[in-house]
């Protein structure tokens, strides 16, 4: 779906989506709210992203980091190169996509890695009770504050891998569906 | 130990990468681990030699008495020694053996699994981690069995091993569970000391056909024992490794461990010795028809562990105590030869007994072990082996019951053990030949060391019984028969009885390794009588199964989604009614009206909306249109659950909907035209089957709000929620602290559906790009 409202609208929004998923999410404990929620409303923010450009454009923004390479041309010295392709990786960025010669890869995060790693958020936070003799998933909380984030604790751990796991279940499935 | 059995799960899953890293020196960490698990046991042996036990309880989920115990004693040190020692070698013999292998990385993943598992058996003092490592191993076993995935035999094998061996430890849960509630603990330790109360309880047969069930189908016994030959599928290390020295006498442990608790009635005597004695005979009868390598030592297994469990049955001091010895002697010598088997396999290419002549030359160092270890197998004089002969022999002639058959049972394994050796020890390597098999290459020391020292063990063993295996075992048999053992291992007993039945039996064995090849010409015959055998009942009842889960699936899961729906909904309709048939209190419409009063006008105003939505959504002839109706009922409901005082799930059900409405829309133009699929006589059945089942669910709701709900639940939570929880939100403290648990469950079950839902979606695209 090509609109130019949507599209240009959810460049602004998305990060508001994501920061308001992650207030959403440190808030649960207390208000309504929570890591399900949350992972809810941040993977809300990148199926509308999908619709407005397309599941290319979405991987290719968030999900990967790419360095430009180029071989070295004839007659081109080396400092010259490095600096070309430094440019060329800050700043303008924005140029170069699409042309062949220069992308690579770097780095690319598949939302079933955001699954896993949820998963192992959610499991591992339990492992701190086992660590100290205790049952498995007995709570730990510090005894201090953060700012903004408020009183640390195993189940705000738990929590995150729940919003992880959430956000990469729809994201794979959103993903998967519209490539199709 | 916790720590130990921590650090070999976590190397084990660090396998596959440890290849990439390290290559062919692969093997190395993981012989180090197992001879660190080694050393670490030895630690324990002066201690326990002084007659002391040690435990180590760590807790796991104590109200449910799930703890991880570890209990050291004669009988698991000995055990957990022969598990590591074993590993030692076998991890480096496989190095060698699956040199190149692609998968290296994997196999030892499996192999480390299995042996950690193995050790958590034989140490396990609870019976709940008992039966975790025990099916642990079944699976181990079912990853290394079907280790060459391409080949079907070996998935075949594979899943037949752990079918079998895991039905029986479903079994064997059920038995100690039994056997726990018997006793009145389900600690090991303590059941030990509650014999008498377990064998007066009227669940002590049920618990003992159980455990039986367990330990039969582990140990390979008839007629469970079909699956072990199979299982020889795997590669040769495997066999054995798990199939002839350790995982298969698991189950013996398991019978010598209980043998204080459970042994000593007729029913555990007879039982034992009778399904022991037909495996011990049958084993050695199968084995004289094969000519395969591994077959003919698969079957010798069978019958060596049917000798086993026939002495436990006996239940003697004696047999007991030849029990221990000749469990050791077995697996250093079947060890052996199993690894001889892989090295010739390795080496010529081939396993048949036929093609095999004259390796000697060639292959003089495995030559030598197989040769001391067939000596060893064939009870001649200065080996292990020879000890253990006797003390069979012994034993049956000390039995109180069925002397006369023990004795027949004895001899006729025994002398097919004999020919057996000749077949190996001999007839392989020495014998003399005209035309001897090539030899395709040398062998390197990874492969030719590890069975030269086991064989080198089964003869110091011999020598020196006094020093090295006596007081070991008389505190393993010390921990089996409960009071202090002061027998002492000989070599030389001088001329009596026994000593006679032993050369007899040398002598029987040697004519019948004379005659061997034209017994084996009754081959084809018994393979015809065979075919009808356990094996032949097992694969009915896969295809029975197979069979029957089709027609099942292809009634009630047709692959149009409405039926899946009508078939849910008729199923729990139909249990619903079951329940509320059975004399459970009827609805009193008339005390409830008065709830009616108390309808607001903005509640009735949605639920007025939702029913010109559904007509709607029933009429409309765009599926664009019906997913909006849908969203929109489903946004009423969110309303609902806010008027209530559920923000939570009102929030939940909100973005559900919003989502399930985008992620249609994304696909909604890849999908055909919109078109009615089912006839008005079928619209009409599914209208009345939804309003008789919305009806239902109406009654069943008011039915459950007539009665208050006496649960301390709502108050613990709402009283603990702040102080154990820390959080004001109950729904979230729940979620993930109280029941943190049950989320971690259904996060896992989510993230196993998107899995579920991204390979199916692919399935399809790659079938499109085949046709």
């Amino acid at each position: 779906m090509k609109t130019l409202i949507l599209a240009v609208a959810i460049r602004i929004l998305l990060p508001l989506f994501i920061l308001f998923s992650l207030y959403i999410l440190l808030r649960g404990h207390n208000h309504p709210g929570g890591g399900f929620i949350g992972g809810l409303i941040c993977a809300i923010g990148f199926i509308f992203h999908t619709m407005a450009h397309g599941p290319g454009h979405t991987i290719a923004s968030f999900f990967c980091i790419c360095i430009y390479v180029q071989p070295r041309q004839t007659g081109q010295n080396k400092l010259s190169h490095l600096l070309r392709l430094l440019s060329a990786n800050v700043v303008n960025r924005k140029k170069l996509k699409g042309n062949a010669t220069y992308t690579l890869k770097l780095l690319q995060v598949d939302p079933l890695f955001i699954i896993a790693s949820g998963l192992f958020f959610a499991a591992s936070s339990g492992v701190a009770g086992l660590l100290l003799q205790q049952p498995y998933m007995t709570a730990y909380w510090a005894d201090f504050y953060l700012p903004v984030f408020g009183k640390p604790g195993t189940p705000i751990l738990f929590d995150f891998g729940v919003y992880l796991l959430v956000l990469g279940v729809i994201l794979k499935i959103t993903f998967v569906m519209a490539e199709e | 130990m916790v720590i130990l059995i921590l650090a070999g799960i976590l190397l084990a899953f660090a396998a596959p990468q440890l290849y990439h890293w390290l290559g062919k020196y692969t093997y190395l960490p993981f012989t180090l681990f197992a001879a660190a698990v080694f050393v670490y046991l030895s630690t324990y042996v002066p201690g326990i030699l002084q007659g002391h036990t040690y435990s180590y309880g760590y807790t796991w989920t104590p109200s449910l008495n799930i703890n991880i115990d570890f209990y050291f004693d004669g009988l698991s040190l000995l055990f957990s020694l022969l598990i590591s020692g074993f590993g030692v070698l076998i991890m480096l013999y496989a190095g060698g053996y699956l040199k190149g292998d692609p998968l290296l990385g994997r196999f030892y993943l499996y192999l480390t699994l299995f042996m950690v598992a193995m050790l958590g058996v034989v140490l396990s003092a609870n019976i709940f981690s008992l039966f975790i490592f025990w099916e642990l191993t079944s699976v181990s076993s079912y990853l290394l069995i079907g280790y060459k995935n391409e080949k079907k035999e070996a998935r075949d094998a594979a899943l037949q091993a752990l079918l079998v061996t895991g039905s029986g430890g479903l079994a064997l849960m059920a038995g100690l569970l039994l056997l726990g509630i018997a006793g009145g603990s389900y600690s090991l330790t303590e059941l030990l000391t509650r014999g008498d109360l377990v064998r007066a309880s009227e669940l002590y047969i049920p618990a003992l056909v159980l455990v039986l069930a367990g330990a039969f189908t582990k140990s390979a016994q008839f007629p469970f024992h079909f699956w072990l030959p199979n299982a020889m599928e795997a590669p040769t290390p495997v066999s054995a490794f798990l199939h002839s020295a350790t995982m298969v006498k698991a189950g013996i442990y398991l019978l010598a461990r209980l043998s204080p608790v459970m042994g000593g009635t007729e029913a555990w005597q007879y039982s034992l010795m009778a399904a022991g004695g037909i495996t011990a005979v049958f084993g050695v009868f199968m084995a004289m028809q094969h000519t395969d390598l591994k077959a003919l030592l698969a079957y010798t297994t069978i019958s060596a562990l049917g000798l086993l469990v026939t002495l436990t049955g006996i239940g003697a001091a004696p047999a007991l105590q030849a029990m221990l010895v000749f469990l050791l002697a077995h697996a250093l010598y079947k060890g052996t030869l199993f690894l001889v088997a892989g090295n010739v396999d390795h080496a010529t290419g081939t396993r048949d007994l036929n093609q095999l002549q004259g390796l000697g030359k060639k292959m003089w160092r495995t030559g030598a072990a197989a040769t001391m270890a067939a000596l060893s197998m064939a009870g001649v004089l200065p080996f292990f082996g020879f000890i253990g002969k006797e003390l069979l022999y012994q034993a049956a002639l000390e039995a109180e019951v069925f002397g006369f058959l023990l004795l027949a049972v004895f001899f006729i394994t025994g002398m097919v053990f004999v020919t057996v050796a000749f077949v190996l020890g001999y007839g392989l390597f020495w014998k003399k030949s005209e035309n001897t098999t090539p030899v395709q290459h040398h062998l390197p020391p990874s492969l030719y060391l590890p069975p030269l020292v086991l064989a080198t063990a089964g003869l110091a063993f011999g020598l020196l019984p006094g020093i090295m295996a006596t007081p070991l075992l008389q505190r393993a048999a010390q921990a089996v028969l409960v009071e202090e053992q002061s027998f002492k291992l000989v070599l030389w007993h001088g001329f009596n009885l026994v000593l006679g039945l032993s050369l007899l039996t040398l002598v029987a064995g040697y004519v019948v390794f004379l005659y061997s090849i034209r017994l084996r010409s009754f081959a084809p015959f018994i393979d015809k009588v065979h075919r009808f055998g356990p094996n032949y009942l097992y694969k009915l009842s896969i295809v029975g199964l197979l069979y029957g889960a089709t027609r099942i699936t292809a009634v009630i899961q047709n692959g149009y989604l409405r039926n899946y729906i009508l078939v849910i909904i008729l199923t729990l309709m139909t249990l619903v009614t079951m329940a509320l048939w059975n004399g459970e209190p009827a609805l009193e419409f008339g005390s409830r009206m008065y709830q009616l009063r108390d309808v607001r006008i903005h509640e009735l105003i949605l639920v007025l909306l939702i029913f010109p939505a559904l007509a709607f959504l029933l009429l409309t002839g765009s599926r664009l249109t019906s997913i909006a109706i849908m969203g929109m009922i489903g946004y009423t409901a969110a309303l609902f659950y806010i008027l209530f005082g559920a923000p939570d799930v009102a929030a939940t059900q909100l973005l559900i909907e919003t989502l399930t409405v985008v992620l249609f829309v994304l696909i909604l133009h890849k999908l055909p035209a919109f078109r009615k699929l089912v006839t008005s006589y079928q619209r009409i059945r599914y209208i009345i089957v939804s309003a008789v089942f919305g009806g239902m669910m109406t009654y069943v709701m008011l039915l459950v709000k007539q009665f208050p709900i006496k649960s301390e639940l709502k108050r613990y939570y709402g009283e603990n929620g702040y102080l154990l929880g820390k959080g004001h939100n109950i729904v979230n403290v729940i979620l993930v602290d109280f029941r943190a648990l049950d989320t971690l469950g259904e996060i896992t079950v989510l993230a196993v559906a998107a899995i579920g839902i991204f390979a199916v979606l692919k399935l399809q695209l790659g079938k499109g790009d085949n046709s």
